[in-house]
């Protein structure tokens, strides 16, 4: 054999020693960063606890359940109990503001890039004038701009005073509809006692109409006859919907008789065997996976040989199992409680609301209507809280990250609409399509189909970007997180929870994306 | 969680780039059609159709209403744009002494040459703008100017000492239209000229030549630039002054800052023309390098050591600094020298690995107190084993193994330099923090881009590594803090990160937003990179594998080169939203730009409550920056011809 040979026949029969062998240094190097970042973590975990100790800062979550002594600019409830009450404000403030922006934003998004791919010249320019303007500049110095413009350009609040009675009023249609440098006041639709009486009533109109529509649709597919599928199963949630309204207390009976005794089974649930129920569950979800994981393995010739890689995702799938156990049975026997409790607590909630509005229909609507009003503290004329008050943040920041984010989308629209070939707008051409048929059957919804993903990019951005609320402001979670974390010191208590907040918020509208991405797929045959 | 959010990652840019790249195609593809004689061409564009007639009748009023209110409001007497004219250096160096102003010029000359040398050598040769462009902008701007001239209503009449009259209703009393059209004289000369100017092109140089003939865009840029810098000389611009206050009454903008922009534009120029000469001669690819290099350090040396000014002690760099470097550079090269001898083997390995046990233990001793070491020393220990751990993936001849050793001994060289430079103490005669305004925004940008890039590139690479942990600790890491708002995190470091160090460890407010910016921007820039690194090809791992290059070969030579290109124009972008969310920084109370003029300002007892002026112009700044970095994207991208299948 000559050199290379031998050479070769060594390298491929001898062992390297150890420490070049390729699967130890791998795993060698795996755990000691495991290990140096949970470390360091740790490390830091105890210095914060230490100096925080020593500025004697209180830490942990009691705060939640303490009155904050705070009172907020707007939202649900302004002068909040506790410390809790006061965060769920501010985050059913985020949300609104997110919902809101996000229809609108895509609304106004569309149009502009619709417009930018216009034929008419002043329109595209216009429309691209507004984007390169938009989203070349910070969000931060929109919102800003907003809040001080409407301060300069909308009428003083009250500015409008009786001389005989002294009563203020404010336009453009007093008592209804106020615009002022204050913010906007419109009246607010909130739901009442008998809401999920009708809401059970509506709930089977929609299974109803949903058969509807599926029988409809089979018709039209059969006889080519337009049958309007979705129109018919509109209108049979809409009668249920109106008759519901005059009925809905038949369905009183539900709290009591379902809920309520669903909520004191729960209540009478000892601990214990929950904790050994969550354990056991812990354990059985691990073996599972571990066995679907070795099935997948397995070939026609038998059990393939198990990588490193594969060793490691089942043993760390056991060690998972055993973590989640000795949690739950000795580290935090606490989580089992609260679950049991939470659960009562979620149930009992139920009971309470399907309970009420047994009485006559009048009373108890399923919807009411409260009006603005002007409330007047000392000489000043102010929004009173019966209305529905967007105040001047509000509008800075609704104004700021609508405009801004339909500024990105209007771009992706006209990336989807230019994605869709060329061959599609000259078929739709070629049978005679009107213009505007041809973009509302053919075009947006192929472009749609493309531009989804990144859409649902832009919904996340816009709802982290309401954040910015804290420079007008406006009472987002941010806002009041840092009012409450100035006041307590909790400042990484707070922090976890607006990172749990929004990390929930983004896996929502991931969630909801990704959903109709699957569904607007071309399903290939 | 990932696989939820992966599915939407991205896509944005691809999308967008794609189809910016299919209406320039479509553009390309009828360069022969001459243009349509005016009439016509406003009934292709504008009247078409019953709708689009609508359109353009809404439309064009409506923007016309909308530009005479954002005229009148802007050239109205009660606008107060002295609040701008006068606070210029404060909205942009804040309170950095006017004695030692010239460190900025200086500072932003440095800028300038590397920038006009970049351009100069630059590659990407565009077409330029045709002629037929240029015509229609000064036709443009020459029509807006005669436009807005007859929109603005008569100023208001000012009495002898400079009050504005007042009617009976507290109006103020107008001129006559006669006079305001007859004192807009400068308007009217100015509108007329780019009028003329652009039909006498149009007209003068017939369709085909007005199309086909074209100036590059940025000789175009410089003319542009030279006539905003000449207005220096014969415009008086307001009064000059500093931090709100007006010093000398005479002194104008025009005064202060006329000969530096002048030597600012002619040091532009003249590196460009030097960087076209040096393009055309075969030393233009090491020029590049060495261009990009220093461009690197620039933020660093202007920042440390020509803004900040430090007190250097002679003795002590005598004593202490330069035998330590020079330790470092001949020892240290001397091991890499010889650890990069192919065919060492098992002891190259062993005294690399010695060094770093050494390098992590300088480190663990220094932390617990055991011995003291100086922070130079072991920040070069480190790098050192780090090196040397990887230096075998060097081997080679005996010239290459000297290259190495000379670029080990620039790196220690330069960092001995800038930490002996960051030691000593500043000399700067300002408040706290010496820079302010737009010079923390622009720092603020640079290192974030600087440090998160590395930082980016080490996520993406473990989040599409085959090791588990690697994976599962970047991925965790990348989506928690894509997940949460920016603003979040800032007030983390910012406010909390104290907290976290141990006893008698502090960091600057200022430095620790710099940490949470350049951590933040890692997470989205590991994205990008991520995108590339899958755009690299399965045959290219499988060819280095066949040829037996290490993974660390494989890594820096074959598949990061390929995957950077690919990512460079997200990149880009990336730059760009960097720099519009340092604007955050306001927030958390540093004084940037935004805050001085949306707060600063407005607070000086001369303008008090002046902040919509100031506000308009951070907008127009923000813009320029934003809008030509975006510019610059779409044509490196076009370059690159990334998207071309």
């Amino acid at each position: 054999m000559t050199d290379t040979q031998t050479s070769l026949h060594r390298a491929a029969t001898e062992k390297p020693p150890f420490y070049r062998d390729a699967t130890v240094v791998k795993w060698l190097v795996q755990i000691t960063t495991l290990a140096v970042t949970l470390f360091a973590i740790a490390f830091l975990v105890r210095e914060a606890g230490d100096s925080l100790q020593a500025k004697s800062i209180q830490t942990g979550f009691g705060f939640l359940e303490v009155d904050p002594a705070i009172s907020l600019g707007e939202g649900i409830d302004t002068d909040p109990a506790t410390g809790g009450r006061a965060l769920w404000v501010g985050m059913v403030n985020t949300i609104r503001m997110a919902a809101a922006g996000i229809f609108l934003a895509t609304i106004l998004g569309t149009l502009i890039g619709i417009g930018r791919l216009s034929s008419n010249w002043l329109v595209a320019k216009l429309a691209s004038g507004f984007i390169e303007y938009m989203r070349n500049i910070p969000l931060l110095v929109h919102i800003i701009l907003f809040f001080v413009t409407i301060a300069v350009v909308f009428p003083d609040f009250g500015e409008n005073v009786d001389p005989i009675t002294g009563e203020v009023s404010q336009g453009p249609w007093n008592g209804v509809f106020h615009v002022s440098n204050k913010g906007f006041s419109v009246p607010r639709v909130h739901i009442d006692n008998g809401f999920y009486q009708w809401l059970i009533i509506v709930a089977i109109g929609s299974v109803l109409g949903r058969w509807v529509s599926k029988r409809r649709q089979a018709l039209q597919d059969r006889t080519g006859q337009e049958t309007y599928p979705v129109l018919s199963a509109l209108g049979v949630i809409a009668v249920f919907a109106a008759v519901g309204w005059f009925i809905h207390p038949i369905f009183g009976f539900v709290g009591d008789a379902i809920f309520a005794p669903i909520r004191d089974l729960i209540d009478g649930t000892p601990q214990g065997p929950v904790q050994i129920l969550l354990s056991v569950a812990a354990g059985v979800v691990a073996a599972l996976w571990i066995r679907r994981f070795l099935a997948a393995r397995r070939t026609p010739g038998g059990a393939a040989k198990l990588t490193d890689d594969d060793w490691f995702r089942v043993i760390f799938a056991g060690i998972a199992a055993t973590i989640a156990c000795v949690v739950i049975l000795v580290l935090w026997p606490g989580l089992s409680s609260w679950l049991i409790n939470s659960s009562r607590d979620f149930f009992d909630v139920l009971a309470n609301k399907f309970g009420d509005g047994r009485g006559s229909v009048g009373d108890d609507p399923p919807f009411s209507v409260s009006m603005p009003d002007i409330e007047k503290r000392g000489n000043f004329a102010n929004m009173g809280p019966s209305g529905l008050n967007l105040t001047q943040g509000f509008a800075a920041v609704f104004f700021g990250v609508v405009l801004y984010t339909a500024a990105f989308i209007a771009e992706i629209v006209r990336g989807g609409i230019l994605a869709v070939p060329k061959g599609q707008t000259e078929a739709a051409e070629a049978i005679g399509l009107r213009r505007s048929t041809m973009l509302r059957r053919v075009i947006l919804p192929q472009a749609f189909r493309v531009s989804l993903p990144p859409l649902g990019n832009q919904y996340l951005n816009l709802t982290k970007n309401t954040s910015l609320a804290i420079a007008v402001g406006y009472t987002d979670v941010v806002q009041v997180g840092q009012t409450i974390f100035n006041q307590t010191g909790r400042s990484l208590e707070v922090f976890i929870i607006w990172m749990l907040f929004y990390l929930a918020c983004s896996l929502t509208i991931s969630v909801v994306v990704n959903f109709f991405n699957v569904r607007l797929k071309i399903v290939e045959r | 969680m990932s696989s939820e959010l992966e599915h939407l990652d991205g896509g944005t840019a691809e999308l967008i780039a794609n189809a910016d790249d299919r209406e320039a195609e479509e553009a390309a593809s009828r360069p022969d059609e001459p243009s349509l004689p005016p009439l016509e061409w406003l009934r292709a564009n504008l009247f078409s159709s019953v709708l689009n007639t609508i359109l353009t009748i809404v439309f064009g009023l409506a923007g016309v209403l909308a530009f005479q209110r954002l005229l009148n409001w802007a050239f109205s007497h009660e606008r107060e744009w002295d609040a701008v004219r006068v606070n210029m250096r404060a909205l942009f160096t804040f309170t950095y002494p006017s004695s030692q102003y010239g460190r900025i010029w200086i500072t932003l000359g440095i800028a300038l040459t590397l920038a006009g040398l970049s351009l100069g050598l630059s590659r990407m040769v565009g077409q330029g703008f045709s002629l037929k462009r240029i015509s229609t902008w000064f036709m443009a701007w020459g029509g807006a100017v005669i436009a807005g001239i007859l929109l603005v209503q008569p100023h208001a009449k000012r009495s002898a000492n400079g009050e504005v009259l007042l009617d009976a209703d507290f109006e103020p009393v107008r001129e006559s239209f006669g006079t305001a059209m007859a004192d807009r004289g400068w308007w009217w000369l100015i509108g007329v000229l780019l009028l003329v100017v652009g039909v006498t092109m149009w007209v003068g140089l017939g369709d085909l030549k007005r199309r086909t003939t074209f100036i590059g865009a940025i000789p175009f840029t410089l003319g542009v630039l030279a006539v905003l810098v000449s207005t220096l000389w014969w415009f008086h611009w307001g009064n000059y002054g500093e931090q709100g206050d007006i010093i000398e009454p005479g002194r104008t903008v025009k005064d202060s800052a006329k000969l530096p922009w002048t030597a600012m534009w002619v040091v532009l120029t003249a590196a460009y023309i030097v960087g076209r000469q040096i393009a055309v001669t075969d030393r233009a690819g090491s020029v590049r390098v060495l261009v990009n290099f220093s461009w690197l350090l620039t933020p660093f040396v202007t920042f440390w050591v020509i803004l900040r000014d430090p007190a250097i002690d002679y003795a002590h760099v005598w004593s202490t600094d330069l035998p330590m470097a020079v330790a470092f550079i001949i020892g240290g090269g001397a091991v890499l020298f010889l650890l990069t001898k192919p065919g060492l083997g098992e002891v190259g390995r062993i005294i690399s690995i010695g060094l770093f046990g050494v390098a992590i233990f300088n480190w663990v001793a220094a932390f617990f107190g055991i011995y003291p070491m100086l922070q130079k020393a072991r920040i070069s220990f480190l790098l050192l084993a780090l090196i040397a751990l990887a230096a075998h993936n060097f081997a080679g001849e005996r010239k290459q193994r000297l290259r190495f050793v000379l670029a080990w001994a620039g790196v220690m060289a330069i960092l001995h330099y800038l930490v002996t430079m960051i030691n000593a103490p500043s000399t700067v005669d300002a408040p706290d923090e010496f820079v302010g305004g737009f010079l923390v925004t622009v720092y603020i940008a640079a290192f974030t881009m600087i440090f998160s890039f590395p930082l980016g590139i080490l996520l993406a690479l473990g989040r599409t590594s085959t090791l588990p942990i690697f994976r599962v600790l970047s991925t965790i890491y990348i989506e928690t803090v894509r997940g949460v708002p920016f603003i979040t995190i800032l007030f983390f470091f910012s406010t909390f990160l104290n907290i976290f160090l141990p006893d008698g460890m502090e960091i600057e407010q200022l430095a620790a937003a710099g940490l949470g910016f350049a951590l933040f921007s890692a997470a989205y820039l590991a994205e990008n990179i991520r995108g590339g690194l899958q755009a690299v090809r399965r045959g290219q791992y499988e060819a280095s594998d066949a040829l037996g290059l290490t993974t660390v070969q494989r890594t820096g030579f074959i598949v990061l080169p390929q995957a950077l290109r690919v990512s460079i124009p997200p990149l880009v972008g990336a730059t760009i939203s960097t720099f519009k969310e340092t604007s955050l920084l306001a927030i958390i109370g540093i004084i940037d730009f935004l805050r001085v003029a949306n707060s600063v300002v407005p607070g000086q007892t001369v303008f008090l409550g002046v902040r919509m002026e100031g506000l308009l112009f951070v907008c127009m700044i923000y813009w320029v920056g934003a809008y030509s970095m975006s510019k610059f994207s779409q044509r490196l991208e076009r370059h690159l011809g990334v998207g071309e299948h």
